[in-house]
């Protein structure tokens, strides 16, 4: 005869008490619900000239990484006068994509912000049904009439992280853990080992490519590959802070990316290349409000505080400090110094002449590493 | 109080109604509590959901071409799952079919869209089926494990994916990003007219069609749907087992193949690693939860469909993490797969006097 | 590529290993008494948020294993509920397992992100890190690895040697029989998921334990995924999932060492060869007349007897 065992019995009563439990909740939240809905309501026609604002993300914000540092321009973005800021985060590029984005459209949202270069075609397929609804791009090369792009020149950052990098290493060989072979990763390896260069001619950064974003446990085998390889000071593109471990851990050096990380690795992390949106989304969200907003291409650098450097760890000398400094004023002060010719690639050969400095259309279809870097860059 | 399982020997007619309705009931008080727990309201969530999946004609235009992938691997698994073969492969053969669309596409980008199109859909049905004939016939020629050989192959698919769109396939005007060339208009499904739905949607409905029409008007379509056991299967239908097998395989491969062109025609333009959203795992549990039968099917790939749409508009309305939908998700799925179970049994007290008198003669019952 | 980098490639080889090693054999017992749990990757990602927090909450590294294995054990019982007991199809459980373990870890996890743990450090085997080469690659890790040596060999005798281990395997390889013997397949059936849900949480605390000393979203990183491949590498055998771990292990440390060296090959090309190879190796021993490996009854429900 077949019987019940009493794990049957309590799987189902734990199950059955859930259920009342979420009834119960459901009651009581369902009177305060409408209480607050009551009261929104009363707000929204005391403020009726709230703007809408919204942003998608490709990865949950939550990653602490390259999201995570959008949705903090977001959270800036919010304190604004007149602005509601929300999200829909963990959308694949795609279809999912044009749905978020069109959904977003129709519930009346003002300003539409997407945030990987993979959301490109849906923002220019929905812009266009769209005509009234501002969309800005971030790191694409599409534009319409109603859609704008924007991004930050981390490169710039990159470049005196590179200098930190390339005064601290003894074996002169960096590593750098990178994400895909995509010209914003190259372009920051790029700025990254001419400044190491300029510091130190002799070292060269090794990569290697994971072909992840956010792989923790596979992003510290990477860099453990490159100290294997005799590396002694570990940079990254990636959101995870796996590269920062591994450095800890074995006690060399680390240059960190997205925001500081200087928590995961307080005695390896010598400074990080961070974001900062803030500055771009107040631009183009009181563009909209003044009626000034027109598409264009946003590429803003450290001299408007789109990207930065983080705090330096205790043991970065104040020598390399003062480099450092010089090079990021003449970068704060407007002068793109980072690509300047004569910049040879791999083979040797010159790709930028001497006094010449590459265009921003160069600088964004940049796939070649320059003299310097050992690895492959596709 | 002890309690003993009896099968029931004519289920109910509404008991399968009644069993979806306690399992969403179950597993959405289950997410609206955690929604609680959260300092979320539970009836906001709720309203929020209804209206993101059905709150609207274009929710549901959302949701109907979302559902189509799933729809279209989910056919295809059916068949093979009827035989008793278990094909995990539907996400491989999804991206060997996205793929050989492509290729079609980045091969003849000239050509007009009544060659192309029909082209397209020839290459990624046929490459969809080659990925599912391997399994087919390591299982056939080396009785190789299926379950294992087309859960490897998804993965071999997938880097095979990567491989084409960051080396041979690159477009050279994406400044370097691993994408493939847009395709030429002519090789994009077309709209139907009706608001955004294409070409994709009718060509699910005229699956669906063949599909009914095969199982219910030949005879081995007729055997397929009778009895679910293989051996017998071929037995009855005359036809060797080994050959069966091949073929419901390949068929499963060359359906999930043009979910993969419909993709990457329709809902992208060009190939990239983003498509593979994991449908051809979804399109495994559609299946199943829909005991195999095609109109089963289609509602299940579109509730699904629907609930990821409508979770969206919770994210939107009330900042959720994208993460809830998933656990709802797997709440749904768990309790309906679990619930099936009381459609085919009941539980009676032991020694109860109100216990069926059949019961007695169903002991002896397999 | 030279002889100092070959031991670091073998001793990574050793550390990518072992969380799949822990996942795989718990797989193992798992599949052994008939049921398939595809539900792996969910459950080492519920069980590596587990430990990370009550390690974190404590301080105690340990306490963080076993509660790793305690999430492992509550998220078998979600799939051993629903197929041993009421019979679903194992396949589509354990897939909703892993959305759902995804799901939960994701969701939960939040407020823990960016927080560190104590867990475990590599420290050296006392003499038997001397010895050379040996030394280097094995016994330079951190006390799980240490502990993972040791349980392939338990798990091999308790399932050839004991009572219990016989009756489960008996199950997995002729429910109809077993149950004629009088032996109870849902409580073999249930004992084996769960003990295997345990042995796959502890592949999950590692991860966020002793790989890494923190969490995210995403730590398993497809690696449930793996396990299940590497079970069928390894035909059921606990010993040989060990070459098969650290072989797939193996692969993912080799492909970055060699672009750290400067090689030109596709990355994707060479993490595709773990999965052919699999493919392969099952090919070659079905052809040799030993396809029949697998626990014959696997992912098959037995009726309730009535």
């Amino acid at each position: 005869m077949y019987r019940f065992k009493p794990f049957l019995i309590v799987a189902v009563l734990t199950l059955s008490a859930f259920l009342t439990f979420g009834c119960a909740n459901e009651k009581k939240e369902a009177e305060n619900s409408q209480a607050t809905t009551e009261k929104a309501e009363k707000a929204e026609t005391a403020t009726p000239k709230e703007m809408q604002v919204g942003f998608i993300y490709v990865s949950p914000i939550g990653d602490a990484g390259y999201s995570y540092a959008h949705h903090l321009g977001e959270l800036e973005a919010a304190k604004l006068p007149g602005v509601k800021a929300s999200h829909v985060e963990a959308v694949p590029e795609g279809v999912d994509s044009e749905r978020v984005l069109r959904n977003m459209a129709r519930k009346g949202y003002k300003i539409i912000f997407a945030t990987s270069f993979g959301y490109m075609d849906s923002v220019i397929k929905v812009a266009q049904e769209f005509p009234d609804i501002v969309f800005e791009h971030c790191s694409g090369f599409k534009r319409a009439e109603n859609a704008g792009t924007y991004f930050g020149r981390m490169y710039q950052a990159r470049y005196l992280t590179g200098i930190v990098a390339g005064s601290m290493t003894k074996s002169n060989k960096i590593g750098y853990v990178a994400a895909f072979p995509i010209p914003e990763v190259i372009r920051g390896i790029n700025a990254f080992t001419l400044g190491a260069r300029k510091a130190n001619p002799k070292a060269e950064v090794r990569v290697v490519w994971t072909k992840t974003w956010y792989d923790p446990a596979l992003e510290k085998d990477a860099a453990e590959s490159l100290l294997d390889a005799g590396c002694d000071v570990i940079a990254q593109h990636q959101d995870s802070p796996g590269p920062q471990e591994a450095a800890q851990e074995r006690g060399v050096y680390s240059v960190g990316y997205d925001s500081d990380m200087s928590s995961f690795a307080p005695k390896s992390h010598l400074t990080s290349a961070v974001w900062n949106w803030a500055p771009i989304y107040t631009y183009i969200i009181k563009g909209v409000q003044n009626g000034t907003w027109r598409s264009e291409d946003i590429w803003w650098g450290m001299d408007k505080g789109v990207v930065g450097l983080a705090p330096y760890g205790d043991m970065v000398p104040q020598d390399v400090r003062d480099k450092v400094g010089a090079e990021q004023a003449k970068i704060e002060a407007g002068h793109d110094i980072v690509f300047q010719g004569p910049i040879k690639d791999q083979a040797g050969k010159v790709v930028v002449p001497q006094g010449e400095t590459p265009d921003d259309a160069a600088l964004l279809g940049m796939t070649y590493f320059v003299e310097g870097v050992v690895g492959t860059a596709n | 109080m002890a309690l003993r399982v009896v099968k029931r020997r004519n289920p109910p007619a509404w008991s399968a109604a009644a069993i979806l309705v306690c399992a969403l009931v179950l597993s959405l008080g289950v997410s609206l509590a955690l929604l609680a727990a959260i300092g979320k309201s539970p009836v906001h969530g709720l309203v929020a959901l209804w209206n993101g999946s059905f709150g609207s004609l274009w929710a549901i235009e959302d949701a109907l071409i979302k559902a189509a992938p799933i729809f279209l691997c989910s056919l295809g698994l059916a068949v093979a799952f009827r035989m008793q073969v278990w094909n995990i492969g539907a996400e491989g053969q999804f991206a060997l079919g996205a793929m050989g669309a492509t290729w079609a596409a980045l091969t003849f980008p000239h050509a007009p869209s009544w060659v192309l199109l029909p082209l397209m859909l020839v290459y990624a049905g046929l490459l969809g089926a080659a990925w599912g004939a391997i399994p087919g016939l390591l299982k056939v020629k080396l009785k190789a494990n299926e379950i294992i050989t087309t859960l490897m192959l998804n993965y071999v698919a997938i880097f095979l994916l990567e491989y084409m769109v960051y080396g041979p396939w690159k477009d050279p005007a994406s400044f370097g990003f691993p994408v493939t060339p847009e395709f030429t208009p002519s090789a994009v499904i077309p709209l139907l007219g009706v608001g955004r739905l294409h070409g994709g949607v009718l060509l699910c409905v005229f699956a669906g069609v063949l599909l009914w029409a095969f199982l219910r008007y030949t005879r081995l379509g007729y055997e397929l749907k009778a009895c679910g056991e293989g051996a017998k299967v071929a037995a009855y239908a005359r036809m060797p087992y080994n050959r069966l097998v091949l073929f419901v395989l390949t068929a499963s491969g060359a359906f999930a193949g043009v979910a993969g062109f419909v993709e990457v025609s329709a809902s992208t333009g060009r190939l990239m690693t983003s498509i593979m959203a994991g449908y051809g795992y979804t399109a495994i549990i559609v299946a199943w939860i829909a005991r195999l039968r095609p109109v089963p099917i289609a509602l299940a790939s579109f509730l699904l469909a629907a609930l990821r749409v409508g979770v969206e508009n919770i994210q939107l309305d009330m900042e959720v993490p994208a993460a809830f939908g998933d656990i709802m998700e797997g709440l749904i799925l768990l309790t309906i797969l679990s619930g099936q179970f009381f459609e085919q049994y009941k539980l009676v007290r032991k020694g109860a006097k109100n216990a069926p008198a059949p019961s007695a003669s169903q002991e002896t019952a397999p | 590529m030279n002889f100092d980098m070959v031991i670091a490639l073998l001793a990574a080889s050793v550390q990518m290993g072992t969380p799949i090693l822990y996942a795989t054999l718990g797989e193992i017992l798992t599949e052994k008494s008939g049921v398939l749990n595809l539900g792996v990757e969910g459950v080492m990602a519920v069980s590596a948020l587990g430990a990370f927090v009550v390690a974190q909450a404590t301080g105690q590294p340990w306490l963080g294993v076993l509660a790793g294995g305690a999430c492992g054990v509550f998220m078998a019982l979600l799939h051993a509920v629903a197929c041993v007991v009421l019979l679903g199809n194992q396949v589509v459980s354990g897939l909703a397992v892993t959305i759902l373990g995804l799901g939960l870890s994701s969701f939960m996890g939040q407020p823990f992100i960016g927080l560190s743990a104590p867990g475990f450090t590599p420290f050296a085997f006392p003499l038997l890190s001397d010895i050379p080469l040996v030394g280097d690659v094995f016994f330079r890790g951190d006390a799980l690895v240490y502990l993972s040596y040791l349980l392939p060999f338990a798990l091999w005798f308790f399932l050839q040697r004991t009572r219990l281990g016989l009756e489960i395997r008996a199950v997995g390889e002729e429910p109809e029989a077993a149950l004629a013997a009088g032996l109870s397949a849902e409580r073999l059936r249930m004992i084996a998921t769960l003990a295997g849900g345990f042995l796959i949480g502890m592949g999950g605390a590692y991860l966020s334990l002793a790989y890494t000393h923190l969490w995210t979203n995403g730590l398993s990183g497809g690696r449930g995924w793996i396990a299940v491949a590497l079970v069928i590498f390894a035909f059921w055998n606990p010993q040989r999932a060990i070459i098969g771990a650290y072989l797939f292990g193996g692969v993912m440390a080799f492909q970055l060492r060699l672009q750290a060296t400067g090689s030109h090959i596709s990355s994707s090309l060479l993490l595709m060869l773990p999965y052919l190879l699999t493919i392969v190796v099952l090919a070659a021993s079905a052809a040799r007349g030993r396809g029949d490996e697998a626990p014959a009854g696997l992912g098959v429900n037995t009726a309730p007897e009535e």
